[in-house]
This record gives structure tokens, sequence and C-alpha cells, in this order.
């Protein structure tokens, strides 16, 4: 069954291994190297289809490259381009650049758009404003950008900004990913409209790629914290063999388990195209909740090494704490989950938690 | 992660949901016409032998089982959609819970087949109910350690003495399958020995004390066996076998949607109180209260499925419930943080008597069935600790 996923997976685990870890700073903002090996292996248009200058594939072929990627802090664009820019894109009918050119998505609220033609399906505008927040601004070189729709119109515009002469401020998430700021002054680029309900589907593939993200490295992190507590010995024995260690150990591999379990709802449900709003809202709420249990048990059984860059348990720790509020925090998706799952009143509570998943 | 923690995704089942609708209509029918009303944790406190039988006559109990003892044959995910349904209703589902959960697939495996064709199809048909025979006073998350003992009589029969408690429900049920020591307890091999007996509950020698839970209710008793004569042919399976017998059990007993459900009447109280004030920081805990829900039924459906595929996920059941039961107690915090609402079992306020019901059960939800630190030790032996 996961053939195909299997073999993706090992591709991407052997390009991994072949480079170094990467550590991010204000002058090295991301692996270039990686991403172009990636590229050259087709890696970076999986489950965008051929026909759009994608390598074809299936979103859980994407979803597993993501993963994979996730869990081994790698500093590229790739779930931003494959789980969001790429399929919103393709989705609201733009043409897709090409996969070897590192594409990201943002959120625009505060930009301004005014339309060069007079087309109401895909056509050119200029976009003016302020983007915050931009994951990997500076490396990537265009941005699909979700902004309000021009004056006097409903809904929301997708729109595809050629950035890679943009400069980008130096800001960057926990993890020293950046996440800078772009000022588009007419910045000309080709957009869709979206309905409020295209644009709320956008925004929760911007959720449940973080919701992957978030999945796959905490269950690395659970399984560096097993493995750690196999090797440590302390009091003469290893540390996974008192038991309070043991607790601390299930108690993460219950929260793991359980946003694993979810968040593959989620991806089935996108891929199914039902419910992907509320479906993506659970999978980012559960998968942050997680964070705080799973990073602090792991920080708690490393011990002090794994509170120094020396230990890679950082790598991944500090993306946990940036990605759980990016995208949308708990907060943010916990109100849209109960909101959708109350539209039907109260007593269609119930049917519509059944239904989600 | 170890493979022993993961398992498959569960497939989508068009059956189920078909019989999901069928129950949801039924149960709308029973709340209108008053037969029962919502409560908390009713697969405790909710014991209604006419409701029981009502969903036997639908074909709601032992549906998984062969047609033979009266079983329906049906899918594990299919039986999922009905307990799940029954349980967000907050129906009384108490009486028939055991036999149907764990004690007739027990019997499926283990028992005679004078054992099955006698007692199944009574179970089936929602009139024939059991308890669990294994803790003891002295006994309780070393369960190993067990005293009550069966020895051999003259005629073949077994003479049996001691005590169980805990035992729900066992003032309304028939049968018992209890755990006992056939053999004297060795030190070297600690599992060995045990056995587990059919027992009917009126046999002469049994006694049934009551012990009431913090809210009053008599769900829990101690049931004293004094020279207890079992007939020779109510061995459950292989004599000596009861460790192995008791802990294939256990992936039914652990891994059910009731292991997350219990205080889900709670939630929905909420949430009718939520979709009154629009409250945005309640707004916010039902979200995150729903998300936690969303992800237990997906790890509760991965385990159905494996049922289906004929595994016992012992471990996975194990995890699902330390994290299924702990958020079961977690939703009274959760919720009391948002609203400002008196707890009490005779307030008119519907959100404080689900509140104080919750509160009064809460503590059991972490130690029956094996106490959360008994699952996370299961659950690190899974991640290759032990």
């Amino acid at each position: 069954m996961a053939s195909d996923q299997d073999l993706v997976i090992e591709t991407v685990r052997d390009i991994l291994g072949s480079h170094e870890p990467f550590v991010l700073t204000a002058e090295r903002r991301w692996d270039e190297p990686l991403w172009t090996a990636l590229a050259e292996a087709g890696l970076t248009g999986v489950g965008l289809p051929e026909e759009a200058g994608g390598s074809g594939g299936e979103l859980a072929d994407a979803v597993a490259i993501v993963r994979t990627l996730a869990a081994g802090a790698a500093a590229v664009p790739v779930a931003e381009q494959l789980l969001v820019a790429g399929p919103a894109l393709l989705a609201a009918g733009l043409d897709l650049p090409a996969p070897e050119q590192p594409t990201t998505f943002a959120i625009g609220d505060a930009v301004t758009v005014h339309p060069v033609d007079n087309g109401d399906g895909p056509g050119r505008f200029t976009l003016s404003g302020t983007v915050t927040d931009v994951p990997w601004a500076g490396a990537a070189s265009s941005v699909a950008v979700l902004v309000p729709a021009p004056a006097g119109m409903e809904g929301s515009l997708l729109a595809l900004v050629d950035v890679s002469s943009l400069p980008a401020t130096d800001a960057f998430n926990l993890a020293g990913e950046p996440r800078g700021t772009l000022v588009l002054d007419q910045a000309a680029a080709a957009g869709a409209l979206l309905t409020v309900a295209q644009a709320d589907a956008v925004r929760a593939r911007y959720a449940l790629a973080r919701a992957v993200q978030l999945a796959a490295a905490l269950e690395q992190v659970l399984a560096w914290t097993v493995q750690y507590a196999g090797e440590r010995h302390q009091f003469g024995r290893p540390l996974g063999k008192f038991q309070a260690i043991q607790m601390e150990l299930a108690e993460m591999a219950g929260e793991v388990t359980a946003v694993t379990a979810l968040t593959d709802a989620a991806v089935q449900a996108q891929d199914r195209a039902e419910n992907v709003v509320l479906a993506a809202a659970a999978a980012k709420v559960r998968a942050g909740a997680a964070v705080e249990v799973v990073a602090r048990l792991a920080h708690q059984v490393h011990g002090a090494i794994g509170f120094t860059q020396e230990h890679k348990l950082h790598h991944l720790t500090r993306r946990l704490w940036s990605w759980r509020d990016e995208a949308g925090s708990e907060l943010v998706w916990s109100r849209v989950l109960a909101s959708g799952l109350l539209a039907d009143g109260p007593e269609g509570f119930w049917p519509a938690l059944t239904r989600v998943g | 992660m170890s493979t022993s923690l993961t398992l498959a995704p569960a497939p989508r089942s068009e059956a189920a949901e078909r019989v999901r609708a069928e129950v949801r209509e039924f149960l709308a029918a029973e709340l209108a016409a008053g037969t029962f009303t919502t409560h908390v944790d009713t697969w405790l406190g909710g014991v209604d032998p006419a409701f029981s039988k009502k969903l036997g006559e639908r074909g709601w109990l032992g549906m998984t089982w062969p047609k033979k003892y009266g079983g329906h044959e049906r899918s594990a995910m299919e039986r999922y959609a009905v307990t799940e349904e029954l349980l967000a209703a907050g129906a009384p589902v108490a009486a028939h819970w055991i036999a149907d959960r764990q004690s007739g697939p027990n019997l499926l495996t283990y028992g005679t087949e004078k054992q099955r064709e006698e007692i199944l199809p009574r179970i089936v048909a929602g009139e024939c109910y059991f308890v669990i025979g294994m803790s003891e006073p002295d006994s309780g998350s070393d369960l190993a350690s067990i005293r009550t003992k069966a020895t051999r009589t003259a005629d073949g029969d077994w003479l049996v003495n001691g005590a169980k408690v805990w035992t729900s429900n066992a003032h309304h049920s028939h049968y018992g399958i209890v755990l006992v020591r056939t053999s004297p307890a060795d030190s070297a091999n600690r599992h060995a020995g045990m056995s587990q007996l059919l027992v009917d509950l009126s046999l002469p020698g049994i006694t049934i004390n009551p012990i009431r839970i913090l809210d009053g209710g008599h769900h829990f008793n101690e049931v004293v066996f004094e020279d207890v004569v079992v007939p020779g042919d109510m061995l459950l399976g292989e004599e000596g076998n009861g460790w192995h017998q008791v802990t294939a059990e256990l992936a039914f007993e652990r891994s059910g949607p009731e292991r997350f459900l219990s205080t889900y009447p709670l939630v929905a109280e909420f949430g009718r109180r939520v979709a009154q004030t629009g409250d945005p920081a309640q707004l916010a805990v039902l979200g995150r209260l729903s998300a936690r829900v969303l992800a237990l039924r997906q790890m509760s459906l991965r385990i159905a499925a494996a049922l289906d595929r004929g595994e016992l996920p012992n471990i996975p059941a194990a995890l699902v419930k330390d994290v299924g039961t702990t958020f079961e107690a977690d939703v009274i915090e959760e919720i009391r943080k948002v609203v400002d609402v008196t707890p009490s079992l005779d307030s008119a306020d519907p959100l404080a008597r689900a509140l104080a019901e919750a509160q009064l059960h809460q503590p059991g939800f972490t130690l029956r069935g094996g106490t959360n630190e008994i699952l996370r030790g299961i659950v690190a032996r899974g991640l290759g600790l032990r």
C-alpha cells in the first residue's frame, strides 16, 4: 500500500543523510544545496500534476516528503510549496512557478489590490502593502499571497508575486527560520478571486501543512528521547529503566499517537475534499497542544545537554514551539473548529463531530 | 516510533454510518418519549434492563458475533458506531455493557460449545448481564497477587473461596467471569496457576455487598465466595491459562469509546451554553476539547479496524485508554475555567448537574480497567523500555 511513499521517504532520507545538519543564522537563511538536491530529484514538484509542471504523485506522497524533511529539521520551503502554495494556486486556476523555484505562502491582510484588467477570473493585479511573517522570506523567489479582494468585492484574492528582487526584513521564528516582512509597492501579479469558503480552504491548507510538520517533529522528538533514555546511564542503569522516566515517555507517546492519528485523518479529508477546514483546524489545535507536553518532557529527560546547541534536540523543539503558533495558533483554530461544529446549533454538535472524522 | 504502538488508519465504513443513523433516530425517539434521561458515565451508572432489551431487539448487541449464537456478524466498526452513539446520548447501557463488550467475546474465544449456546443468545437479547471478577480487597493493580481460590472436589466441581471487589452491577447481573487461583502461587512464575471460572451469581454461598461511590450511587459491590460449588464444566478455557485469557480481554476492555466519552454529556451541555453566550473564551475551550475528542475517535477507530483484521492490539489499547481517560477527567477543569457554575446534582441548570455528576465520578475514570500508571507501564514496554 505504502510502497511508493516508502520509496519517496527513502530518497528524501538519502538526500538528507548526505547533507550536514544545517544551522540557521541570519546570514544563512536556508539550506540552498539541500533544496537544489531535492529539486534535481524532482521532489519539489511531487503531488502537483505533470501537466502543470509538477512531478505528479499523490497528496500522500507530498505529505511523506514534508514529514521526512520536518523530522530532519530541513531548512527548505518544501511544506509551503508542496502543501500550500502549489495546490492553492492550482485550485485557483493559476499557473505554477517551475518547481525548482522555491515558492512560499503568506497571508497579507494589510495589502490593497487593484485590478489591471477587468477579468473576474484569473487576471492581472497590482498589490501594495506590507506582508508580515512570510515563511522563508529572502529565500523564496515567489510568494503565493492571500489578500483581501479589490475594494467593493467579496472574498479574497490569491496572487502569485515574484519576490526574487525584493528585500526581506530580518525576522526569524524561535528556530531561526526566516519569517520576515515584504513590502509590496505596486507589485504586478497574476491573481484569482476566491470566495470566502475558498479562502478559508487555503488557510486550512496552511494550518494542515504546519500540523503535518508538527506531527513528524513530535514523532522524531519522541524517538530521540526514547533512544537517549536507553543510552544514558545514571545510578548504574539506563534512564529508561526508571519508572518515573517510563511514565514521562509513555505520556509523550500518547500525545504523539493522538496527533498522528488526527493529522492523518485531516490529510485524508483534504484528499477527499470533505470538511477540510474543520479537519485541518482540529489537527492544528491537537498538534499544537501536544507540543507543550512533548517538548517539555523531552527536555526533562535529556537533561542539561538537551538545553544546549551542542545537542540536536533543539533543532526540533525550537521548531515545535514556533510552528504551533504559525498559520494560526490553537486559539484561532479552536474557535474556528467550535464555531463550525456549532453551525447547525447545539443539537448538531455531535453529528458534526462524527462527520469531521 | 515503535511499531507496536502504531496502527494503520481505519478505513471508512459506510455500513457503520448507516447503523449510526439508525441508532440516532432510535435515541431521538426514546428521548422524546421520556424513556431515559441523559446522564454522565451511564456505562457504569445507567442500569435499565428494558432499554438493554430494546437494543437487543434492534440487533445492536453481540453485533460482531457469529449468527449461530444469535449474533449479527457485523464489523467492529459498526459496533463502534453503535456504542459511540449510545454514550454520546448518555443512554442507560450499564446492564449489558460488560457482557456485550468483553464477556461474550471471551466466551467466543475460550468457552465450550455448551457455554456459548446457553449464554450468548441471551446476551444478544439484552437479557443476560455479566460482571468482571478480577480485583480483590488486597489485589488491585497487582492482579497476579489474587488469592481467591478454586479447588477441585471429588465430584470434579470447583470449590471457590475468596472475595472480589469493585464488581460493577453484580446485584443486577447473572454471571461473573472470575479469575481464581487453581494452583498455589509460584514466586518464580507469578502468572501461572490462575484460571477463569464462569460463575452463576445466584449460586449458594455467594454474598453481594454494596459499596457506594462518591455520589451515593450503588454500582460497585464486594462479591464474597464462601464454599461456593461451581460445576466442573464451568471452567472457562484452560486450567492455568487464566492470566493469558484475562490479558486477551483487555483489548476489548480498554479501547472502546467509553474510555473517552464518559463525560461527553457534560461537553454537549457546555456546547449548549457556548451556543447561547457566544463567549470567545468558551468557544476556544470547546474547540480544544473537540480536537481532543476527534483525535481519540481516530485512535479508537484504528483499534476497531484492527479488531476487524483479527488482531488484539493490547498495547495501543492501553495507550488509548490512558489518553482517553485523562481527557474525560480534564473536561471538568477545562469547562470550569470558563463558566461560573456551581456544580450540584439537584440544580435546575443542566450544566450544573452534568458538572456535579462528572466530578463525583471523575476519580474512577483513571482507575477502572487498569490505572493509568499500569497503562503507561504497558506503553513503556511498547516503546522497548521494559
